[in-house]
């Protein structure tokens, strides 16, 4: 059933990989360039992700097609 | 404060120093950092004409080298077959630091020259000797024409004494009387004969006709080879002409009009056995010529082969040596005690790096006395200095192109490692296209090594230097691909379906059950389909850059702290923040709360977002219960509106009144500002007392300084907050605009997949004879190529601007403060390339 549950949950996720990527990357020259573009591509993967599922989660119109698809479900 | 590990979020902390470097350990020091390529020098005789400094000697001396490999090189290009230079890490190198380094430097000097005086001889003689044999051609092509037209004119001799009864008797000499007519040889005729060019010879004729009234005879062939100029390699074809005329006055006007048109005069005898004979001379002479020519070619060859075994590396020589005196003379030199000072940044975490350059240069210069290296205390704004490595070059160059940051100003650079790739993608959605431009990036970064040692001209040069860009570019692609559903127009079927299609209808049924991951692939090839992904992508886009935008305000915080201007963060930074999301942010979280809620559970009928958003400027407070989208909503939009309301005097008074403030205080205790003060020339000699004989970082003396200190007038304060306030308010709705963008671009993309593909494989995937065959082929090719030059390649470098746009204007104007000038080592590593 379309919930809002899996929005959450994927965001409990995306911050908790936000927040390893934080404690864990080591010491060194690049620390702040592995952090940086780690949390932001987590966070903006999530985002992306989660507007496309919101958009289709209680959808306002219909597929309508010109002659029945052949579709696999 | 200089304990903090640099990165890449500032630039990284800059000392000034002062060098003090003794005479002669100065040439190999400056080699030494040269190599090092760690310190930027500052010039300290700005006041100086080039022509009066102390080292313009030596960069003259170096200038004419420069110029004598240049000359080797023009050399070297000019001749037909190539000579092979031997490349810069294959050479043997040649040593210039230490205490035989003069020497070297001046036996590189006279072995230039020489090599100089040698080419230009051979290459004067090899003129000359062309010029000869040229001229010997021409007296060999006019010996054999000459040879038939007299030939030619012996068998004629009859038909020329018939025609001409008495009247010929001038044009032919008693001889011919004599022997009754018809003699061989003696046709004493006196003529001229030479060669001229072949387009003057009808100008030529008709000179000769008018000006001796036709008192001439004139014969002319065409030599059939042509004349090859060696200096200009320009052919000029000539012929060779005769001109028999009687009278020493006709043949001295002939002589000269023939001059005057350029022609080339021979001496010819009207012997033929003499004829015979210049013609053998000329023969021999022509091959001694030839053979002269060919050994001086071999001869120039040798020289110019021995040149380029080492050609490089004495261009490599005489580049660093210009670079290392050009230095030279922007030090300081301290006539009584034989010492240069220099004034450098440098980053202060390679101070120690540079100490040990610094020994290590005394050292192989074989002398006793190290420079000295004092840290500085100024208040000058230091050069922005972000150290990067070959993955984030790329990335911080494209940033630095809309403005180096200022000194310790958050660097975007580092966030477009992300954000630019991502904003790239959302654009370029395509799981294909993505795949297709990550090979490219893969196969160019495992070639990297081969690639950046070959020029790879201007355009593959700048794929290259963009490789890693482009790499990131092509996974995030490959992301959005997958969520857009988008695989070279087509779907993949990855999950179930939300939506089936009972009993053969042509209108879906929701199941309840949302595709978890992208677009639902039901949606293709509905007739409806792009009306619902127009809403998708358009809401998205701004979702996304409401949230960038906001990314990018907040990155105004840690500048504010770190300039010491806390103030900002109530006058600047709050204003803007509740500006913006009390108008944006209460869109975006319209749109997600429009999406979360079951519409056919509720009494309204989902209210369209734009008009909401208008109505609740243009009435404040009245909300249609029909078309409401939560209960409240009135009250709330009023309370938002009023929010937005305060913020713009908030933004536009509040820093000019506590400008205006901090100015009171200051007249009211009775200080008057200083004008910027002139230059003062704080006497250095004062500090060498405390040098002498000190270790370094003991002394810190202050360094002269031009007045940077700007006068904060309270006017500019005013001007520069209502500029700002209007630049802010107006920009944050042109800015929110502006990044529809992402959805136009992204439905160009799929749209222009989608039409490539109906127009070109659409239908014939499915071969059923040979003519289906070779369609598929034709086709098949067609579209690869169509997809790697117009999808790929020019959708890709659409998307690329405009991504980038997006983060020089929407991200930058919320944060960044530019004015920086970029960290410019003294380096010998970028020199090898140019000539």
């Amino acid at each position: 059933m379309a919930s809002l549950f899996p929005i959450f949950l994927v965001l409990a996720i995306t911050l908790g990989l936000m927040s390893a990527s934080f404690l864990f990357v080591r010491k060194g020259p690049n620390q702040a360039v592995i952090r940086t573009s780690l949390m932001l591509t987590f966070a903006v993967c999530y985002l992306t992700w989660m507007v496309t599922y919101l958009a289709q989660l209680h959808p306002l119109m219909v597929p309508t097609f010109s002659a029945p698809p052949a579709h696999t479900a | 404060m200089s304990d903090e590990y640099p990165s890449l979020l500032r630039s990284e902390r800059m000392s000034l120093v002062q060098l003090f470097v003794p005479t002669e350990v100065a040439h190999d020091t400056v080699h030494e950092l040269g190599e090092l390529g760690d310190v930027q020098f500052k010039d300290l005789n700005p006041s100086v004409n080039p022509f009066q400094r102390s080292f313009v000697g030596e960069i003259r001396r170096i200038d004419d080298m420069a110029r004598r490999t240049r000359f080797f090189d023009a050399q070297i290009e000019k001749e037909k077959d190539v000579v092979p230079v031997r490349p810069l890490y294959e050479c043997a190198p040649l040593l210039t630091v230490g205490p035989r380094s003069a020497q070297t430097v001046d036996e590189l000097d006279t072995t230039l020259s020489q090599y100089e005086s040698k080419l230009t001889t051979l290459n004067e003689s090899y003129q000359t000797l062309s010029e000869r044999t040229r001229e010997l051609t021409e007296a060999r092509h006019v010996l054999r024409e000459t040879a038939v037209f007299f030939d030619k004119a012996h068998t004629q001799t009859s038909n020329i004494r018939s025609s001409f009864d008495d009247s010929a008797t001038p044009l032919l000499t008693s001889h011919d009387d004599r022997e009754g007519g018809y003699s061989a040889g003696s046709f004493d005729l006196e003529f001229v004969a030479g060669t001229i060019e072949r387009s003057r010879v009808p100008t030529f004729e008709r000179v000769l006709w008018r000006v001796l009234r036709g008192n001439l005879y004139m014969n002319h062939t065409d030599i059939a080879e042509p004349f090859i100029d060696p200096s200009t390699n320009a052919e000029t074809r000539k012929n060779v002409f005769i001109i028999f005329a009687h009278g020493d006055v006709v043949l001295a006007k002939i002589r000269k009009v023939a001059e005057s048109m350029g022609a080339t005069i021979f001496p010819i005898d009207a012997n033929a056995d003499k004829r015979a004979d210049a013609l053998r001379e000329v023969e021999n002479r022509l091959e001694d010529l030839q053979t002269v020519l060919y050994n001086t070619g071999i001869g120039r060859r040798s020289e110019l082969v021995k040149i380029g075994e080492s050609l490089r590396v004495w261009q490599d020589v005489v580049k660093k040596e210009k670079l290392i005196y050009e230095t030279l003379n922007l030090f300081n030199y301290d006539v009584r005690r034989k010492t240069l000072i220099a004034e450098a940044w440098v980053p202060t975490r390679d101070l120690t790096k540079i100490q040990l350059a610094l020994r290590h240069a005394t050292e192989e210069s074989g002398t006793s006395v190290p420079p000295i290296l004092h840290e500085l205390q100024t208040s000058k704004t230091p050069p922005t200095f972000h150290r990067t490595n070959k993955f984030t070059e790329g990335f911080q160059a494209i940033m630095d192109s809309y403005g180096i940051s200022a000194y310790q100003e958050i660097n975007p650079g580092l966030f477009a490692i992300t954000t630019f790739p991502f904003l790239f993608a959302v654009m370029f959605g395509d799981i294909g296209h993505g795949f297709i431009i990550l090979i490219a990036a893969v196969y160019m970064i495992l070639r990297e090594k081969a690639m950046a040692k070959q020029d790879n001209g201007e355009i593959i040069g700048q794929f290259f230097y963009g490789r890693y860009i482009i790499l990131m570019m092509g996974l995030f692609s490959i992301y959005t691909g997958f969520l857009y559903n988008d695989l070279f127009s087509k779907t993949l079927h990855l999950f179930h379906s939300g939506w089936t299609f009972p009993d053969n209808s042509t209108r879906g049924v929701y199941t309840g059950h949302t595709y978890p991951f992208g677009l639902d692939p039901a949606w293709h090839g509905a007739t409806n389909a792009l009306v619902f992904t127009n809403s998708y992508k358009m809401k998205m886009s701004i979702v996304l850059g409401v949230i960038h935008m906001t990314f990018a305000l907040c990155l105004q915080v840690p500048n504010h702290f770190r300039f010491k201007r806390k103030s900002d963060i109530y006058t600047n930074f709050i204003p803007q923040m509740l500006f913006l999301q009390s108008i944006f942010g209460y869109l975006v979280l319209c749109i997600l709360y429009k999406w979360s809620v079951d519409w056919t559970k509720s009494p309204v009928s989902p209210p369209s977002l734009l008009n909401m958003l208008i109505t609740m400027f243009l009435e404040p407070g009245k909300v249609d219960p029909e078309k409401q989208l939560y209960p409240g909503q009135g009250f709330v939009q009023m309370v938002l509106l009023g929010i937005a309301g305060v913020c713009v005097p908030w933004l536009l008074i509040s820093k000019p009144y506590l400008a205006w403030r901090e100015m009171h205080k200051t007249t009211g205790a009775g200080y008057v500002t200083l004008g910027n003060g002139e230059e003062t020339a704080i006497a250095r000699h004062s500090t060498d007392e405390t040098l002498e004989g000190e270790e370094e970082g003991n002394g810190r003396a202050i360094a002269e300084g031009d007045e940077e200190h700007e006068g904060h007038d309270f006017g500019d304060v005013v001007i520069h907050q209502i500029i700002h306030t209007i630049e802010f308010c107006l920009g944050c709705i042109s800015h929110t605009a502006s990044y529809l963008r992402l959805w136009a671009l992204s439905l160009a993309h799929a749209q222009l997949s989608e039409v490539l593909w109906s127009m070109t494989l659409d239908g014939r995937t499915d071969p059923k004879s040979i003519g289906g065959w070779i369609g598929l082929g034709i086709m098949g090719f067609m579209w690869l190529n169509l997809t790697i030059g117009i999808l790929c390649l020019m959708e890709g470098l659409s998307a690329f601007l405009h991504a980038l746009r997006l983060h020089w204007v929407e991200g930058n104007s919320k944060h960044f403060e530019g004015g920086g000038y970029p960290f410019a080592p003294l380096s010998f590593a970028g020199e090898g390339k140019e000539a």
